[in-house]
């Protein structure tokens, strides 16, 4: 394969992919032998035609995954590229005379700045506000080009030269150049699946607040896969059009043609660079062929295929193919000896955290918050020196996320200032402040099931800015601390709830946090359960870190935590040493209601 | 009245209610107090049937809960006012408490029912064309508590009425529901945090705890039992 | 253009075809309103559905001339009957194809279900563009009475300019105006459509009222398709359309309801009585190619600088 040496590429890649990717990359090798090899076979042109379109198709598939596959911002507008692509090589080729081999780059590059103009005003939209303006742009583009006349496009026929004009009298030299095309996709894809890159994007996917909470820029790396995105759909559909030698407004901007590549993606399963081509392999021919065999009878019949396609795998299989064969073998297969120890002890001395300068390192002076009358956190001060353990207690809804949300710039606050270690951090996003060395762990934890725990972990290092060796170097002390070393290579899938917690935790370590908010992290699990997270919480204050706790099991509470602050109608109640604070009675008023406390004072 | 027996609850892998028994007679005010995150609002959403239960039974008056579907269950004469309230904020206050007529017995009465409603909450009346969106805490609270009065129940059930309200206004409320038990005769299911106020009105109460039914009793000897107190605060070892 | 009398008579016959046809995208809009703005349904088919109205209207009218012997009346009751049939279908789609892919079913708004939503509908989409390719074939059809070439006469009194009211297209704005009357007083008047609404609003509460919440998310998007169709069935008179023409109608529709402010019904019928004077007086400016470009600007420009719609709050009533 030329243009891939894993060697070369390891520092994009993360820990344990390049074996992955070899053994990828060898199938795939095959696989196009297998198809130039049978394809130089073919002596019908029409059946050539078809053989050609697959790989194009499947690139097409490819740029579709490539964005969003991996970021799940489902886009229904690819054919916008595409259509820039085959347009940019038809018209140049019709009025400019330049060879589609400069054309089908230069379309590539105008792909790529499509995608960035269009990504810039519709990434602030929302989920159904997105999916409906992607939905318009290529058809304003159909309309535009209408109205400017080029309703039909034809490639003039260069006999004379077939090689620099792709117009070969041979048409199974259409078959290698398209085979050429989707050597270079699947190259890009198998570079981003399994780069930090790539599993920043996958991040983003799971759990967009939680991403950006651990350092992530969403905005830049959904422009980043857009653009990639963009430019490689343009590319194919720069090929398509030297293939067809036709093109019009709707072959190539027309909504069957942004539903093809969706569907030939979701179809063979989305989020793997197998997907797409599966998907082309099995749809590509079964909907040509019944176009040409029935298609003078049933027109429309194309249409009605990846219709039909598409309904039925998102009602029986909506990962795709790829993934529900995969499941289905893994399930089959006999399960790997569970580890001895769950949690296992620890190898190595770690080195502790790094030293602070002595004073306080979170500082948090008069935060407030109201939703409408509401006044979620009002009026909020307290600091946590270095190395302390301060847990925040109180009722439900008495506004303990939220202060989390507002320290952390989930939500911006209505006044009041955040420092951490003399520096202020208002006005920064989330993701900023997490680089800053705010670490936070969620309420509800969310893994990527089908990657091994390390991948899972190392997402926090990529957060932070760490990379190659140091960020793994990172996520394996991380996975240390926590006791999961053993599980590094395990799915994350396959792990315990407890397991899953821990995972959590890792994932925020291995960032590097200079102060880490844990929200509600026994939260579900059982007494014993809750006994090995709380060793682990035990040994990193022990190490030096410091940690602002949410947490309601009070007797976990009393064990980790120095001081508690308690909080009530987003008010701080009391603060001090764990048992003054319990025995204080406005905080049993606050669990227990007025009159228990009156009755217990007197 | 309300049979709840050996009832199983799980979700995600978490057990949330492990074999929980209680029972309600008619006419009575039962109190279920425990600390956060015991199950409290998973046992309401289990008889309500928003939570599939995984084993044991529900009987309301005789009739199997656990086979009818959620929506039949309002039919029966059981409201439930959730946790967070929940009102239907894109709709106007008359037209919640409409909803809250929605069942057969409820479009009925709904008139008679009406009147009782704007009696116990004038300020409902006040703001009955208001957006339901647009009121604060406590009047959203009132409104839940309107809407589930709306279909004439025989059985309310209450969950958390005063979560996230000033403590003047939670004992308002309180006072309000007591004087719908005495008054209207409607039997009282109550979840609450407020363990006091709770067990001061209740005939009965529990304590939930991780899933369990740890104490139960009438309410002067579960207000006299310090470990009421520590497991509110999730001290456990009782 | 050069002269003003003419430029007036051309923008208040541009003002009149505006309102007109801004009355039936107005009506097409409470239908897609009710399922995307209400049911947060995104539905790429709803185009689709409006189309089928249009083609059932022609078989009633003009193909099978079941209707014929109404003479003039014949595509008001076709449009008329495309809404129950439409209703059916509607309910079937969602029945038997929506409900399968997410939580819809009981209670649920997790954004992977919608997406599911979304794509199924794409599917429904194309089956339908494509199937109504084979059963209809691509000729451009119409639907056409007496009354679609004659027009109502005006003097403005001003200058020499007339204003002109195409018969068709009155009568079917009329027609429009009441169909979304009723389906206002549907909503906000009934058990019926208090329920829809609560369901909508917020499903797990509806359940503790007594409502059976999927059985009210099914005939609100039985409602909307309905109504969609009729609208469909209405703009056929006065326009020649292919099974194609339901993408040219999609955009309309959604701009219509993001313009009104999601969740209110009144308002996606202002929002797409808005997008049919836009498009009429675009025309005086613009080619004819570009006035559907120029509803995607729009479209674009209101979902990107106010999402919440034009006409009030998203949080606003119906």
């Amino acid at each position: 394969m030329s243009g891939l040496h894993p060697r070369s590429l390891l520092p994009v890649l993360r820990p344990g992919a390049g074996r992955r990717l070899r053994r990828d990359a060898l199938l795939f090798a095959l696989m196009i032998c297998v198809y130039l090899a049978a394809g130089s076979l073919v002596k019908n042109s029409y059946y050539q035609l078809m053989l050609t379109l697959v790989p194009i198709w499947a690139a097409m598939g490819l740029s579709w995954n490539l964005f969003s596959g991996y970021s799940g911002l489902i886009s229904f507008g690819h054919a916008a590229f595409i259509g820039v692509g085959a347009y940019t090589v038809a018209l140049s080729a019709a009025y400019l005379c330049v060879t589609p081999w400069l054309s089908i780059p230069a379309g590539a590059v105008l792909g790529g700045v499509a995608a960035v103009l269009i990504g810039l005003p519709t990434f602030r939209l929302r989920g159904h506000y997105f999916a409906l303006a992607m939905l318009a742009y290529p058809l304003l583009m159909l309309y535009v080009l209408q109205y400017l006349g080029f309703q039909e496009v034809a490639l003039p026929m260069q006999r004379e030269h077939p090689a620099a004009w792709l117009q070969f009298a041979d048409r199974r030299m259409d078959m290698l150049v398209a085979a050429g095309l989707l050597v270079v996709a699947m190259g890009i894809s198998m570079v981003v699946e399994n780069s930090a890159f790539g599993l920043s994007l996958m991040a983003l996917r799971q759990n967009e607040l939680a991403a950006e909470a651990a350092g992530l820029n969403p905005r830049r790396l959904k422009m980043k896969a857009l653009a990639l995105s963009g430019a490689l759909a343009a590319a194919a559909g720069g090929l398509y059009a030297c293939v067809l030698l036709v093109v019009t407004p709707d072959a190539v901007f027309g909504m069957l043609t942004s539903a093809q590549a969706l569907v030939i993606a979701m179809f063979g399963g989305v989020g793997t660079y197998w997907g797409p081509l599966i998907g082309a392999i099995v749809l590509i021919p079964l909907a040509e062929t019944l176009q040409a065999e029935v298609g003078d009878i049933i027109p429309g019949i194309q249409g009605v295929v990846y219709g039909s396609a598409i309904i039925l795998i998102m009602m029986v299989a909506p990962d795709g193919l790829f993934w529900t064969v995969r499941d289905r073998l893994q399930r089959r297969r006999p399960m790997a000896p569970a580890p001895a120890a769950d949690i296992a002890p620890m190898r190595t001395q770690v080195t502790a955290f790094r030293t602070e300068a002595a004073g306080p390192l979170l500082v948090v002076e008069g935060l407030s918050r109201a939703f409408g009358g509401l006044r979620a956190v009002d009026d909020v001060s307290f600091s946590v020196t270095p190395g302390q353990v301060l847990g925040i207690i109180g009722p439900n809804g008495a506004g303990k996320t939220t202060l989390f949300n507002l320290i952390n710039g989930v939500l911006p606050a209505d006044a009041g200032t955040v420092t951490l270690g003399g520096k202020s951090l208002g006005g920064l996003s989330l993701h900023q402040i997490a680089r800053s060395g705010v670490g936070r762990t969620f309420q509800v934890v969310r893994s990527f099931p089908r990657l091994p725990l390390l991948d899972n972990v190392i997402v926090g290092a990529y957060g932070a800015g760490l990379e190659g060796a140091v960020a793994a170097e990172s996520a394996c002390l991380a996975l240390e601390r926590t006791g999961l070393h053993h599980l590094a290579a395990t799915l994350a899938g396959g792990l315990t709830n407890k397991q899953q917690r821990l995972m959590e935790l890792a994932r925020a370590l291995a960032g590097r946090p200079r102060v880490l908010l844990l929200d509600e992290t026994l939260a579900g699990l059982g007494h014993e359960e809750c006994d090995d997270v709380l060793l682990v919480l035990e040994r990193l204050r022990d190490e030096g870190l410091t940690i602002v706790i949410i947490e309601h099991t009070m007797h976990a509470m009393l064990r980790i935590a120095d001081e508690f602050l308690v909080v009530d109608h987003g008010k701080m109640l009391a603060r001090g040493s764990p048992h003054s604070v319990l025995e204080d009675r406005r905080v049993v008023e606050a669990y227990l209601g007025s009159k228990w406390a009156a009755k217990c004072s007197k | 009245m309300l049979e709840v027996t050996d009832l199983s609850v799980a979700y995600g892998g978490v057990r949330a209610l492990q074999g929980v028994s209680l029972s309600v007679r008619a006419a009575q005010f039962v109190t279920v107090v425990g600390p956060n995150g015991a199950g409290k609002s998973t046992l309401f959403k289990a008889i309500s049937g928003v939570v599939p239960a995984q084993g044991g039974s529900v009987h309301f008056e005789g009739k199997d809960l656990l086979a009818l579907p959620a929506s039949d269950r309002a039919h029966l004469g059981i409201a439930h006012v959730p946790e967070g309230r929940q009102v239907f904020k894109t709709m106007s206050v008359l037209e919640n408490l409409e909803m809250g007529a929605y069942p057969r017995q409820g479009r009925q009465h709904w008139h008679r029912a009406r009147e009782r409603i704007f009696a116990l909450f004038p300020r409902l009346a006040e703001r009955s064309q208001q957006m339901a969106g647009t009121l604060s805490g406590g009047e959203q609270q009132m409104l839940a508590i309107g809407r589930g009065l709306a279909c004439s129940p025989r059985l309310l059930m209450l969950d958390e009425p005063s979560m996230g309200l000033a403590p003047a206004i939670a004992d308002m409320i309180f006072e309000r529901i007591s004087q719908i038990h005495r008054e209207d005769g409607v039997t009282i299911l109550l979840v609450e945090q407020r363990v006091a106020e709770a067990l001061e009105l209740c005939d009965n109460g529990y304590v939930l705890e991780t899933g369990r039914i740890v104490l139960e009793g009438p309410h002067a000897t579960l207000s006299q039992d310090d470990r009421v107190r520590r497991s509110y605060l999730g001290l456990g070892d009782i | 253009m050069s002269d003003p009398s003419v430029f007036f008579e051309n923008l208040i016959n541009a003002l009149a075809a505006g309102l007109t046809i801004g009355c039936i995208y107005g009506l097409m809009c409470s239908g897609l309103g009710l399922i995307f703005g209400v049911m947060r349904v995104v539905n790429f088919a709803q185009g689709e559905l409006l189309m089928l109205g249009m083609f059932i209207t022609f078989y009633m009218v003009t193909s099978w001339g079941v209707l014929s012997f109404l003479g003039p009346a014949a595509p008001l009751v076709g449009a008329l009957i495309a809404g129950p049939v439409m209703f059916v279908g509607g309910m079937m789609i969602h029945r038997f194809l929506l409900t399968r892919v997410s939580g819809l079913r009981t209670t649920g708004s997790a954004d992977e279900g919608h997406f599911g939503q979304l794509i199924i509908t794409l599917g429904i989409s194309l089956i339908l563009q494509n199937g109504g390719l084979m059963l209809f074939g691509s000729t451009p059809r119409s639907v056409q009475t007496t009354l679609s070439s004659s027009a109502w006469t005006f003097d403005t009194g001003i200058g020499e300019a007339l204003l002109f009211m195409n018969k068709a297209r009155v009568i079917a704005c009329l027609v429009a105006i009441v169909v979304a009357i009723l389906l206002y007083f549907l909503l906000e008047r009934s058990w019926l459509g208090r329920s829809l609404r609560a369901s909508a609003d917020n499903a797990t509460a509806a359940t503790y009222t007594g409502v059976d919440v999927s059985r009210a998310h099914r005939i609100a998007f039985g409602l909307g398709s309905a109504v969609t169709a009729i609208a469909g069935g209405l703009i056929a008179t006065s326009i020649s359309f292919t099974p194609f023409s339901g993408i040219d109608y999609v955009i309309i529709m959604y701009s219509g309801v993001v313009l009104g402010g999601m969740g209110s019904i009144l308002g996606a019928f202002w929002g797409g009585l808005t997008i049919g004077f836009v498009q009429q007086l675009s025309a005086l400016v613009l080619p004819p190619q570009l006035q559907n470009a120029a509803i995607f600007v729009v479209f674009l420009l209101i979902i990107t600088l106010r999402p919440e719609g034009l006409f009030g709050r998203s949080a606003e009533r119906a």
